[in-house]
């Protein structure tokens, strides 16, 4: 069963198509990326697939829910790591983390807030409000946030950003060990090399339409990935 | 000045993105016809009291908007430290430029000032001038009126500016200033120490100006008197600017559980409320809201008094009026509950925009509830009208559910900016002056005759089945928006 299902997607902003008749699926259990420049309209997508933002046109189901209308009940399922790290400003990492585990009804929600303090280590900077903590932390802390309730399907969002190299190999660490338990995860970034060592199938988009999709091993087998990448984003912008 | 014309620039763009460059346009255009037809119908209007109460009643008002749109050293703060969700604005450029935050800040308060004149100010006056060729006053008159409602708004933002500022140094400072303030206003409205002019000077250029005065030497003085308060005030806040907003890593104590704990009978509320409270309490925010209510309520309630005892012009503003002031003004509050923080990191959970709207609702009336029954029950005593508290505290509570359901309802979490759309302004001016003039009416009836209660009683009904309406109308209006 797909985990995700996207017919004929198309999201507007005014004159401007974000998204424009996209078609995918995602089959359970595999680790799915989208990549594309900046502006190619990933982070809509990845909005669009977790109920924040309506399609304008199309079909969208995630695990079996169709988002549209039905939002909520997509983020009871799944797991989101949001382009801007934006948890709320008084609140401490701690409470936040209390917080979500509280909004989603999570079971020991001090045992996993316990865990994900250690995992990120985040014992120094558990009790300074979210407004205070560099921009770093405030990522480990969304991160920490998104996997706490172990969610089934993980939406993330450019999720290596401002990491430094130590936890950026420690999320990659978690992220394949997340695939091999047959969780899905929907990763968007533009950093290619996330693609080659975490990606089983991907999608490269560039100004709202996909120009390639495909199994990594596939769309790699003749050039590299950022050769790829390259050649199909400059034939899209002048065919 | 570059720096200036990017931020109007700025501003233009802001606002245009809460409706559309074109309805943006029709604020203008509503605050002159506004303006025009209020001018037309000043002869009626000054059937039921006098040019000098008008000029004064108007005064007040305006400064009163200054002060509440002139906050800039909080809403600049804000901005600093990020706390707007994704959006970011020129006034953070200091932290990576060569600029200094006291630049920034002047030219931020100029935009600000230059965008309500365009904006509101300048249209409305229009519409005034626009009345003359149908009315009988003269063009000296409404210049001079003009002229002296511009001065009270910027006045009035330039003291906002300053305690803002001041407030954004030192908690303890804020609470200073904000004491000096209402210690003042009493000794106006109270004890009757010196004029309102020592406390708004355009009303002392006001009195000896046309249409009221013809003393020029005095209008002169005041008139100066204001410019240089204004000045002074604006120039104040500029050096108070910090060079710097660097937050402090301090640790802080776990405040979540415990209001988690404390909420457990609101239910599916429970993880919501707890969040609210603590980001009031960590904020600071309750002081401002507080302040931001209770100051115009101060001014309303010595308007009252100076017409009553002052100008010894029999109004009848009794308890029943202010309840509904109070009530009317009770949506200051909930404006304030939603720009506490931003509301983006809501879209990464399963929560719907209704929810947190209710939410706020609830704080407000945790929060409200006793701040208002305390001020109408000291308006109550000062007055010696505490014979007519059983009409007057449910129409406080009524009134204030009304309003801050309707508001709720029309705004959603942005009641500021959607304010700033015509289409919604028009809805909420309909929702908000009907009733007021209504109650305003038969509050000056109360006592004199027994209908009066029984037409309040009746109106009391209609706006609470209004307010229960509307308040299940808000999944419909705002289930399938973002926070962001």
């Amino acid at each position: 069963m797909a985990s995700i299902t996207v017919r004929e997607l198309s999201r507007s902003f005014g004159a401007t198509a974000a998204l424009d008749r996209i078609s995918f699926d995602v089959a359970e259990g595999t680790f799915f990326g989208c990549f594309g420049p900046n502006g190619a309209g990933k982070s809509t997508l990845l909005r669009v697939l977790t109920g924040q933002l309506p399609p304008t046109a199309g079909e969208v189901l995630v695990s079996g829910i169709d988002v549209q209308g039905n939002g909520i009940a997509v983020r009871e399922r799944v797991g989101i790591v949001p382009e801007a790290e934006s948890p709320p400003s008084y609140l401490t990492a701690y409470e936040y983390l209390a917080f979500v585990g509280r909004v989603r009804k999570v079971d020991d929600v001090e045992g996993r807030i316990d865990r994900w303090i250690d995992f990120f280590d985040l014992g120094a900077s558990q009790d300074v409000l979210c407004k205070d903590l560099s921009k770093g932390t405030r990522q480990k802390v969304m991160l920490s946030s998104a996997f706490m309730h172990d969610p089934p399907l993980l939406f993330l969002d450019e999720p290596f950003v401002n990491l430094d190299p130590i936890y950026q190999h420690k999320l990659r660490e978690y992220l394949l060990h997340l695939r091999e338990e047959g969780r899905t995860i929907f990763l968007c970034s533009h950093i290619l090399e996330a693609a080659q060592k975490l990606c089983q199938e991907m999608i490269i988009l560039n100004r709202g339409r996909i120009v390639a999709s495909g199994s990594v091993p596939q769309l790699t087998a003749e050039e590299d990935l950022e050769t790829l990448f390259l050649r199909l984003v400059e034939e899209d912008v002048h065919p | 000045m570059f720096i200036l014309r990017a931020m109007l620039r700025e501003e233009y763009r802001m606002h245009s993105s809460y409706t559309s460059s074109r309805m943006m346009f029709a604020l203008p255009a509503f605050a002159f016809t506004i303006a025009l037809v209020t001018s037309l119908a000043l002869g009626n209007i000054m059937g039921a009291m006098s040019l000098e109460e008008l000029l004064f009643n108007v005064n007040a008002g305006v400064f009163l908007y200054g002060v509440s749109v002139g906050a800039l050293g909080f809403i600049g703060r804000t901005l600093v430290e990020r706390r707007q969700g994704q959006l970011n604005s020129i006034i953070t450029m200091p932290s990576l430029l060569p600029m200094s935050y006291r630049s920034t800040f002047l030219c931020f308060f100029a935009s600000d000032a230059i965008f309500y004149f365009a904006l509101l100010i300048v249209p409305a006056l229009l519409g005034i001038l626009a009345s003359l060729p149908f009315t009988h006053f003269s063009i000296v008159s409404v210049l001079s009126a003009s002229l002296s409602l511009a001065l009270s708004f910027l006045y009035g933002m330039s003291l906002s500016f300053a305690v803002s500022v001041a407030g954004t140094r030192s908690r303890g400072a804020f609470a200073i200033i904000a004491a000096v303030i209402i210690a003042l206003l009493l000794g106006h409205g109270a004890l009757h120490f010196y004029g309102i002019e020592w406390l708004l000077p355009t009303m002392g250029y006001q009195f000896s100006a046309p249409p009221l005065g013809a003393d020029a030497p005095l209008a002169a003085l005041f008139l100066a008197a204001t410019i240089m308060a204004t000045l002074l005030l604006y120039a104040a806040a500029i050096i108070m600017v910090p060079e710097s907003f660097q937050g402090r890593e301090a640790r802080h104590g776990r405040l979540y559980p415990r209001y988690f704990a404390r909420f457990a009978s609101f239910g599916s509320f429970q993880p919501y409320l707890a969040k609210e409270m603590v980001d009031l309490r960590r904020s600071g925010a309750v002081g401002r809201m507080v302040l931001s209510f209770v100051i115009p309520l101060t001014m309303l309630s010595f308007t009252g008094w100076y017409v009553n005892n002052g100008l010894e012009v029999p109004v009848g503003f009794n308890i029943v009026f202010y309840a509904a002031m109070v009530g009317f003004f009770s949506v200051v509050l909930y404006t304030s509950l939603t720009e506490v923080d931003a509301h983006d990191f809501y879209g990464t959970l399963p929560v719907a925009v209704p929810r947190v709207i209710r939410t706020k609702l609830i704080m407000f009336l945790m929060l409200t509830m006793g701040i208002s029954t305390a001020f109408v029950l000291g308006i109550a005593a000062l007055n010696g009208e505490a014979g007519m508290l059983w009409l007057a505290l449910p129409v406080l509570y009524v009134v204030s559910v009304y309003m801050v359901v309707a508001t709720a309802y029309l705004t959603g979490l942005r009641p500021n900016s959607s304010l700033f759309d015509p289409a919604v302004l028009s809805k909420f001016i309909v929702i908000s002056i009907l009733p007021s003039l209504g109650l305003t009416l038969m509050s000056f009836s109360v006592g004199r005759t027994e209908l009066a209660a029984v037409a309040i009683a009746g109106v009391l009904v209609l706006l609470l089945a209004a307010a229960m309406l509307l308040y299940r109308r808000i999944d419909a209006k705002w289930s399938g928006r973002g926070f962001n």
